[in-house]
């Protein structure tokens, strides 16, 4: 089975900073075009799961280990995991002065694969994946996150996921401050990614609103720091009729 | 698409682009005795031929230099030897006007550094002085048509403008500024006289190129430009010298005329080699409804002494500085801007941003003066500094002195560090390390780029590079 | 009794430019015969602390000197910055404001400062209150120490008055130590007389988790240097400050604020408002020093100066020296009138100009005299700008 997995993590402890541990013995295992959903409770350790995954390096893997195509990648950098085929989605991205979002994915694009990247398949990729976020090509232009709204930069982040095409994708809250409209266009967005390239998803949400159009899985339970039961799409509707409860309790 | 911020991709970088020795043989050089002495300012004034004026003027300077104490506030110019410098060194041949006469190791030198090419795509007209002389200057013939006269000093001194020169050669610089003004008053040789007439836009730059390639010899030249009513000129200084390991020094002097109505803006890259001692002086003055522009980035020199100082003296004049200073090692660079507001309802912006990085000390200091005379008069200064590691130096010294109530004055500093957050959303985008610390460094100096033309722009952005990279 | 003093002080961490005249500033002292070094008695002190009156000015600065392997530890690989002032000081006790002249003073004319010590976690339940009520031709040098040790806490209030057209000279000297995990608290109210020249030079040092807060009031006197360095020795200390200050008449105001970042994650924030008015004259220096070691350190100085009249001089210096990359430090000046916004949402309620003005200064003023924690003496400095204004 392990053989074509995508992801494997295997018994991951993480701290933050060497303090406290905040996962615990986490186990999950995502293959290619696989959709995985981790819910939980505010403060349960999801978006520390989705950076440890991604390598930040203020989380600290205390335990434990994680494989990307089979390769243990636990002591690699952010950006060689990008360069593997990995991508994480920003709660709340940082705005970055000076760079223009259409010449950082450009720049991002090369960093990926060294190959230059020629400027006018570069503008129409660009272009055809604006239309389908609904943005306006300005936006191209415009310093990387400076002065976005909320909105604004969640789709310039899923822009990012349709042009660096990644292997794997982690959307971390994508949905968190969105009003119905812009949920939509993310998950088009979302869908694209989907449908383009067998892309594998974990998505990290503490709500069920984005997930509505999307076909799930798996449905991961993050309970202070353990993955208290794992199940298949459906459990999104039972959780998303009554709440976490069921899982508090049992831990 | 914002291309010429793609930063990242652009090719390596040679630093042999400055750092190049230009072959040339000794006999092809005039080389005056190092040190300063009476007879050599006499000896430099015979060389040039100087009206008796001049001659008189450089003696003056002299006594005024030899009085005047160096400044107490900035970075220590002790390794400076005046009396190994040479304050005068030149080609032994006279200045050409057309490309192919020029010398063949200076036209190499040149050719290299990519002036020529420049000229003939994107550039009004263009001088070149290597070490203290002009030797090369020209002017397109449809600028040269509309009236601008873009000429060297000398030849100006002695000619239709002579009268002209007189009467503002060093009178908004005078040599009892500060010592190195008396300096290059004592020893000034080469650089140029621009006058704009009346009415006249030139639509595409002038530029001066400035090499300093001898050892040990000082680079001492004057620009002079008169913008007149109405006119309007972009003109681009360059700076770049070979590293030795002896000490070299530059005290040139920059004097702008901005008239009535006129706008002139002044852009300059400095990249001298980090045995320089970068001692200039840069002021103009601005009439009624005029506009001065600065844009300056430092990021050669072993110490730099840089204020590019506006006076506002008629109503509603305007000022802009934009600048940006990289300090890397070795380097001690103290710089910023000046301005005196006089006139009514003037205005000015400084924005600055400075980079301190391997032990480099990188200090912005700047004076905003609102005389009493100024009534509804403006200022705001923004200066933003960036600390790349703890063993260097960043440091803010700006100073204001306000006598009206009727101005208004907004000042902003910050210093800071990149983000490890920041770091780690451009890693996670597969970008490494080092190329998310450049390219954070490269947008912090956007600013200050996007105001430079295209191919400069692309130069300072290598120069950030290679400063980044660590083998600035 | 030497009659031509002609001190140094107020020295700016890092020379600039001489035409701004703004690298020091001259203390005057020959017009007057110092004759009193009596410094007031508390009315009564908070329980936990003892005071030692009358102790010569060097001997004092031995608290400080006691501890000055943590106050100064060595930083390795220090770089002075272009223009440094400091080796002028570096001789004194404890570096204040003002800096060694005023030190040199004291001692030339035999001044004493009274020593209040605060015991080992007490918190001390009322201030001290310390009233230097100053008469017309008085000429006095005195100050104090406050030595909070460990874990203690106290407030200490000081009120310099006299009658509005007195005229004398008085200077003090306020050196403040707080051991591991104390906290001074220091308010002080000058409302002294048109003809008073005053100096207040204060030094601090803050050892681990200590913390220094300043309320200043400049209201009165003819003269004024108004001063403060603050060394945050050791990790997680603080010090906050928060100026108001008036100056009318041809008065003249000269300001030295210095926070000298040292340990790691140590903060301060400067905060100055003022009011200038007639020919008045201001000079301004803050400096925030992130010294190498400093990590995680924040800085925060800001001015306000509304200048309400076209012969006013003002000088802002607002200065950030930095060796540590992970700091972050920020300043900001607003200079000039009041808004014409403000002003035109007042005249729409009816308040014409003058008012606005007045309604605005008071405001500015007020806001910083209210943090005075004895109801009496902020009722004295509310009721002083209440008639100046």
């Amino acid at each position: 089975m392990s053989e074509n997995a995508l992801l494997q993590v295997k018994d991951l402890s993480v701290s933050i900073d060497n303090e406290l541990p905040i996962l615990h013995n986490i186990n999950l295992e995502i293959k290619p075009g696989e959709t995985h959903v981790l819910m939980g409770p505010n403060g349960a350790g999801k978006s520390t799961l989705g950076f440890t995954l991604m390598g930040n390096p203020h989380y600290c893997v205390t335990k434990g280990n994680i494989l990307f195509e089979g390769q243990d990648i636990t002591d690699l950098s952010a950006d060689k995991r990008a360069k593997a085929g990995m991508f994480l989605s920003f709660q709340n991205p940082h705005e970055v002065p000076g760079i223009s979002l259409g010449s950082f994915i450009r720049n991002a694009s090369h960093a990926q694969t060294g190959a230059p990247v020629k400027l006018l398949a570069y503008k129409k990729a660009l272009k055809s994946a604006m239309d389908v976020l609904s943005m306006d090509e300005a936006y191209a232009d415009r310093d990387l996150n400076v002065g976005f709204s909320g909105g604004e930069k969640k789709k310039a982040e899923i822009l990012q996921l349709l042009m660096l095409n990644p292997k794997l994708a982690i959307l971390d809250e994508t949905d968190s401050g969105l009003d119905v409209d812009a949920v939509r266009t993310v998950s088009k967005g979302i869908e694209e990614y989907q449908k383009k390239k067998d892309g594998a998803l974990l998505i990290i949400t503490h709500s069920t609103k984005i997930l509505e159009s999307l076909h799930v899985d798996y449905t991961h339970v993050l309970v202070k720091g353990n993955i208290v039961h794992t199940g298949d799409g459906s459990l999104v509707n039972e959780i998303n009729a009554n709440g976490f409860e069921r899982f508090v309790k049992e831990d | 698409m914002a291309d010429t911020n793609n930063k990242q991709v652009v090719a390596d970088i040679d630093r042999s682009l400055y750092d190049f020795k230009d072959v040339e043989s000794e006999k092809d050089f005039y080389r005056m005795a190092e040190g300063l002495t009476e007879e050599t300012v006499l000896k430099v004034s015979e060389e040039k031929n100087d009206p008796d004026w001049m001659r008189d003027f450089r003696l003056e300077c002299l006594k005024l230099y030899n009085d005047i104490k160096v400044p107490d506030w900035g970075p220590s110019i002790e390794g400076l030897d005046m009396d190994k410098i040479s304050s005068y060194v030149r080609h032994k041949s006279d200045m050409k006007g057309k490309w192919e006469d020029v010398p063949e190791d200076i036209k190499n030198t040149f050719e290299r550094l990519g002036i020529p090419q420049a000229e003939r795509e994107s550039l009004a007209g263009v001088g070149a002085q290597y070490d203290s002389e002009l030797v090369y200057h020209n002017v397109k013939d449809e600028v040269a048509a509309q009236g601008v006269v873009y000429t060297d000093l000398e030849s100006a001194l002695r000619g239709e403008y002579a009268d002209m020169i007189k009467s503002h050669f060093m009178k908004l610089v005078p040599p009892t500024d500060h010592k190195f003004a008396a300096l290059h008053g004592a020893v000034w040789s080469g650089g140029s006289f621009v006058y704009v007439p009346k009415g006249v836009k030139v639509d595409i730059p002038l530029q001066s190129y400035f090499r300093l390639n001898a050892a040990g010899a000082g680079q001492f030249e004057h620009t002079l430009i008169i913008v007149d009513e109405g006119a309007d000129l972009h003109f681009i200084e360059g700076c770049s010298a070979p590293k030795y390991n002896v000490a070299n020094l530059h005290a040139g002097c920059v004097e702008l005329y901005v008239a009535k109505n006129a706008r002139l803006r002044y852009s300059t890259i400095e990249n001298w080699s980090k045995n320089m001692y970068n001692l200039n002086t840069k002021r103009a003055i601005v009439e009624e409804n005029g506009i001065m522009e600065w844009v300056s980035g430092s990021f050669g020199s072993h110490t730099s002494y840089l204020y590019p100082m506006t006076i506002l003296k008629g109503d509603n004049s305007k000022m802009e500085f934009t600048g940006i200073t990289f300090a890397g090692k070795g380097q001690n660079l103290d710089t910023g801007a000046k301005v005196v507001h006089q006139g009514k309802h003037t205005s000015s912006v400084i924005n600055t941003k400075s980079i301190s990085k391997d032990g480099g000390v990188g200090t912005y200091r700047s004076s905003v003066i609102i005389q009493k005379t100024a009534k509804k008069a403006k200022a705001s200064v923004s200066c933003d500094s960036l600390m790349l590691d703890s063993i260097s130096r960043a440091d803010t010294i700006p100073g204001m002195d306000i006598r009206t109530n009727d101005a208004d004055v907004g000042h902003e500093a910050k210093i800071g560090r990149i983000s490890d957050e920041a770091i780690f959303y451009l890693m996670s985008r597969g970008i490494s390390e080092e190329d998310a610390k450049a390219m954070i460094v490269s947008g912090f100096a956007n600013p200050v780029s996007k105001e430079l033309p295209l191919e400069y722009a692309v130069e300072m952005n290598n120069l950030i590079k290679l400063e980044m990279s660590g083998n600035g | 009794m030497s009659n031509d003093l002609n001190m140094k002080v107020n020295v700016l961490p890092v020379l600039t430019y001489n035409f701004l005249h703004v690298n020091d500033s001259t203390l005057q002292i020959n017009d007057f015969n110092i004759s009193d070094n009596k410094s007031p008695l508390a009315k009564e002190l908070p329980a936990g602390v003892t005071v030692q009156k009358a102790v010569p000015f060097a001997e004092a600065g031995e608290i400080f000197r006691k501890n000055n392997d943590r106050i100064l530890a060595p930083i390795d690989g220090h770089v002075d910055p272009n223009g440094d002032t400091s080796a002028r000081d570096k001789d004194q006790a404890l570096r204040t404001g003002m800096g060694a002249d005023v030190d040199g003073l004291m001692i030339s004319m035999g001044a004493t400062v009274d020593i209040y010590t605060v015991e080992e976690g007490v918190k001390a339940d009322k201030p001290i209150i310390l009233n230097y009520d100053m008469k017309d031709g008085d000429a006095s040098l005195s100050g104090q120490v406050i030595h909070a040790r460990k874990d203690s806490e106290v407030t200490v209030i000081i009120a310099y008055t006299s009658d509005k057209d007195a005229k004398g000279f008085q200077g003090v000297s306020t050196r403040l130590l707080a051991e591991e995990g104390a906290r001074i608290n220091l308010i002080k109210s000058q409302i002294l007389g048109d003809g008073f020249v005053h100096f207040d030079d204060i030094g601090g040092a803050c050892l681990k988790d200590g913390k220094i807060d300043l309320v200043t009031l400049e209201l009165g006197g003819c003269k004024v240097f108004s001063s403060a360095y603050v060394n945050l020795a050791e990790k997680s200390t603080a010090f906050t400050s928060n100026m108001g200050y008036l100056v009318r008449g041809d008065h003249d105001l000269d300001i030295n604020y210095v926070a000298d970042h040292r340990g790691k994650k140590t903060e301060a924030s400067m905060q100055f408002k003022g009011v200038l008015m007639d020919s008045a004259k201001k000079a301004f220096r803050g400096t925030i020093d992130f010294k190498k070691g400093s990590a995680g350190s924040v800085g925060d100085e800001q001015e306000d100066a509304l200048l309400l009249s076209e012969d006013v001089v003002n000088k802002t210096m607002p200065v950030i020296l930095c060796q540590e990359e992970d700091v972050e430090g920020r300043h900001g000046a607003t200079i000039g009138e009041l808004g014409e916004d403000i002003l035109f949402y007042m005249q729409t309620r009816g308040i014409d100009e003058e008012e606005a003005k007045r309604i605005m200064i008071k405001a500015r003023l007020d806001s910083v005299a209210k943090l005075i924690p004895d109801p009496e003496i902020m009722q004295k400095t509310l009721y002083y700008i209440q008639n100046v204004v």
